[in-house]
């Protein structure tokens, strides 16, 4: 019993990142029908601004304010600074695709990609960065927490958790419950018909981006936070996002959602309980065959909506 | 309907083709092998440096060519050459790939008289038959898998005549950890995870084999080397295990692992080899890690050396991958010059490094003692590896 709480507890630390990610695939997929293949670095640009504001607050063995002060302050500057970055690669990389062939914008996700991650190689090394926040108030964001049963939930896991839901509760409430978010949707089901009605599409799609980089800012955060990354992860980070929202049906934000948590239990469940080394050996065989199994069966996704086309 | 059902063979047949060209289309080694031509020793001759520069590992490349650097800047005027040091990227999460095109791409440059690395045991089996077949001697500094210098029996050109290493194999390191672990930690139960790639999967079967010799209890785990959040596999510990092994040429993924550990409450005592042997990256208390070098900062006659490396490498501290990359800079120059003597002034073909390199001897070695190869293979003779323990103040203290 305890291994199966402890397995599940990595799955929903984990899926709750992934599912993070997918959310910023699905939002500028379900507004745009675009796969930004630069969302994955995005994320690894949201976990070096948090690297970069921890050390400018004195690092994780001498920070400057209570820790709680430190991480709601370090995710914030990482959202911050990616909603920037999104909104400066709708403008110079998107925007002017947006009427062209859906490859061309396609192709320039995959440039933007390319660009982001061998920049941050060339400004700040390729090593891995580590947040150390294992040395974060005498390691006390491991070694405190809650039980359940004979497993420790530690509280940097408690944090994860929460802040992902968190995020996620409050995505929600902005594209269901706002205006805004009545934009979104109606541009995201029929963009000309929504300009015709005097939605700013522009404004809601700079918008659908500001959300997506922020989201993904915060993703990056609340990966890094235990696991190191480099400049160089995004396409693997990315590549498990994508595979989330595929797996929750491209564009819908519940099944983006969805989607991340499955891939997360996927992951942990085979890793953990598959007999000998072969689990852990072929975790990632298991993840993408299970995204294969849903292209055939599934193409929608879980949540997605098949496309319906007049003949 | 038409076009579509035509559609399909035609792709399936092009990546057929594809893949077949792929296949088939190995480089023309005589042609490369009987290009060479004879070159100056007065003139500039290159010396390629073949390394992680970017990604998990580039801590080790960059430390590396920072010491190569200065060995071509101090010695290569004193044994009568011109070297220049060109590096190339091999980073370690591209797999076999750019050792493949930077292999390439050195036998075509006829300066290129010699090869520092491949630093990953990797990237030398994906390179070292191009480098043979083209007579260029490559030395590595770090790759320490055990089948670079012996081949196997399924690939015995493996352990080509080209490649050397100045620092011993994990046919050492295996069995000097598990040793360590038995006499000295007593251990009965072991869990050791590998990283698939051939350093990490190699030493952690050496080290196995010597485990189940003597007695302990392994469970063998593997882990993807994209992997960064290694929770599932901590769960996969058992609580009365003694250790982990885990080597890995990412020490921030074994100091991962270590948190992750404390996080759920594990008594393990974590073990690295070589490629972890970073006191910036990996500093959990009580772990240990091995390592082929000894720090070199405790060698007195190393004190002027070292010296003038921090000249020109200011607010860099001395770590253990970067010394051995100054003695295989050294070993091959010498091995260069011997070849320049022989054939009178001139380098007739690239071959005859390799013919010198075994000629090679170093009276005051910086690893401490001398260095010579052994007669049997293109390993150091006599080298050994050691094990350190993390201290509470993140120094490494020298325990076996």
């Amino acid at each position: 019993v305890d291994t199966f709480i402890q397995l599940t507890v990595d799955a929903l630390t984990l899926g709750s990142v992934y599912a993070l990610i997918a959310l910023g695939y699905t939002l500028v997929y379900g507004v745009l029908k675009l796969l930004n293949f630069a969302h994955g670095d995005v994320t690894v640009v949201g976990a070096y601004i948090g690297f970069g504001m921890l050390q400018l607050l004195g690092g994780s063995t001498n920070p400057v304010m209570p820790v709680w002060a430190l991480l709601i302050l370090i995710t914030l500057a990482a959202m911050a600074g990616c909603a920037v970055l999104g909104v400066v690669i709708e403008r110079f990389a998107y925007r002017p695709l947006r009427d062209a062939p859906r490859i061309a914008p396609l192709i320039s996700a995959l440039g933007v990609s390319f660009f982001i991650s061998y920049s941050m190689q060339l400004l700040f090394g390729a090593e891995q960065r580590n947040y150390d926040s294992f040395s974060l108030c005498n390691q006390c964001l491991y070694l405190k927490g809650f039980h359940i049963g004979g497993v420790r939930v530690p509280l940097i896991r408690d944090i994860i958790i929460a802040a992902a839901f968190a995020l996620m509760v409050v995505l929600w409430f902005l594209v269901n419950k706002t205006r805004t978010g009545k934009a979104m949707r109606a541009t995201s089901y029929d963009r000309e018909a929504a300009a015709m009605m005097g939605i700013d599409i522009d404004r809601v799609i700079v918008f659908t981006f500001v959300l997506g980089s922020a989201l993904a800012g915060a993703a990056g955060v609340l990966y890094a936070i235990r696991v190191p990354t480099g400049a160089s992860y995004g396409f693997v980070i990315g590549l498990k996002g994508f595979t989330a929202a595929v797996i929750g049906g491209i564009g819908s934000v519940p099944g983006a959602m969805a989607g991340g948590l499955i891939l997360g239990f996927a992951e942990s469940y085979t890793a953990g309980y598959w007999p000998g080394s072969a689990g852990t050996r072929w975790t990632d065989l298991v993840v993408f065959s299970i995204l294969i199994v849903f292209m055939i069966v599934r193409p929608q996704g879980l949540l997605g909506r098949a496309d319906i086309k007049k003949v | 309907m038409r076009r579509y059902r035509l559609t399909l063979p035609l792709a399936v047949g092009a990546l057929a083709l594809a893949a077949a060209t792929a296949a088939f289309a190995r480089p023309n080694h005589t042609t490369l092998a009987a290009k060479s031509q004879a070159i100056s020793c007065k003139s500039t001759m290159k010396i390629a440096f073949v390394t992680p520069l970017t990604g998990g590992a580039a801590f080790l490349g960059q430390e590396q060519v920072s010491w190569a650097k200065y060995a071509v800047k101090t010695l290569a005027a004193t044994l009568g050459l011109k070297i220049q040091l060109v590096t190339g990227d091999t980073p370690v999460e591209q797999g076999p790939a750019p050792a493949q095109a930077l292999a390439q791409k050195y036998v075509a440059d006829k300066s290129v008289v010699g090869i520092l690395g491949p630093s990953t045991s990797g990237a030398v089996v994906a390179s070292t038959k191009t480098y043979f077949q083209a007579g260029l001697a490559h030395i590595s500094p770090s790759a320490t898998h055990t089948d670079l210098t012996i081949g196997t029996p399924a690939d015995p050109l493996l352990g080509t005549p080209a490649f050397f290493r100045d620092v011993p194999g994990d046919y050492i390191q295996g069995p000097t950890d598990a040793r360590f672990m038995l006499n000295k930690l007593h251990v009965k139960k072991v869990v050791i995870i590998d990283f698939q790639e051939p350093y990490s999967v190699g030493l952690a079967d050496v080290a196995e084999a010597t485990l189940k010799k003597g007695g302990v209890s392994v469970i063998r785990l593997s882990a993807p080397n994209t992997t960064t959040d290694y929770s599932a596999y901590v769960t996969r510990v058992p609580s009365d295990a003694d250790v982990v092994f885990f080597p890995t040429q990412k020490p921030p993924d074994i100091q991962t692992f270590a948190q992750q550990m404390i996080e759920q409450g594990k008594k393990a005592v974590m073990f690295g080899g070589d490629g972890s042997n970073n006191p910036a990256q990996f500093k959990v208390a009580g772990s240990y890690v091995s390592n082929f070098a000894p720090d070199i900062t405790g060698i007195p006659a190393d004190a002027a050396l070292i010296a003038g490396w921090k000249k020109d490498n200011p607010g860099k501290d001395v770590g253990s991958f970067g010394p051995p990359s100054y003695g295989a800079a050294q070993i091959l120059m010498n091995a260069i010059k011997l070849a320049c003597a022989a054939d009178h002034g001139v380098l007739k073909q690239r071959r005859d490094v390799i013919r010198n390199m075994k000629k090679v001897r170093i009276k005051n070695w910086l690893l401490g003692g001398s260095f010579r190869f052994s007669t049997k293979t293109n390993d150091p003779l006599n080298a050994k590896f050691y094990i350190f323990q993390i201290q509470s103040n993140g120094r490494y203290k020298l325990v076996g």
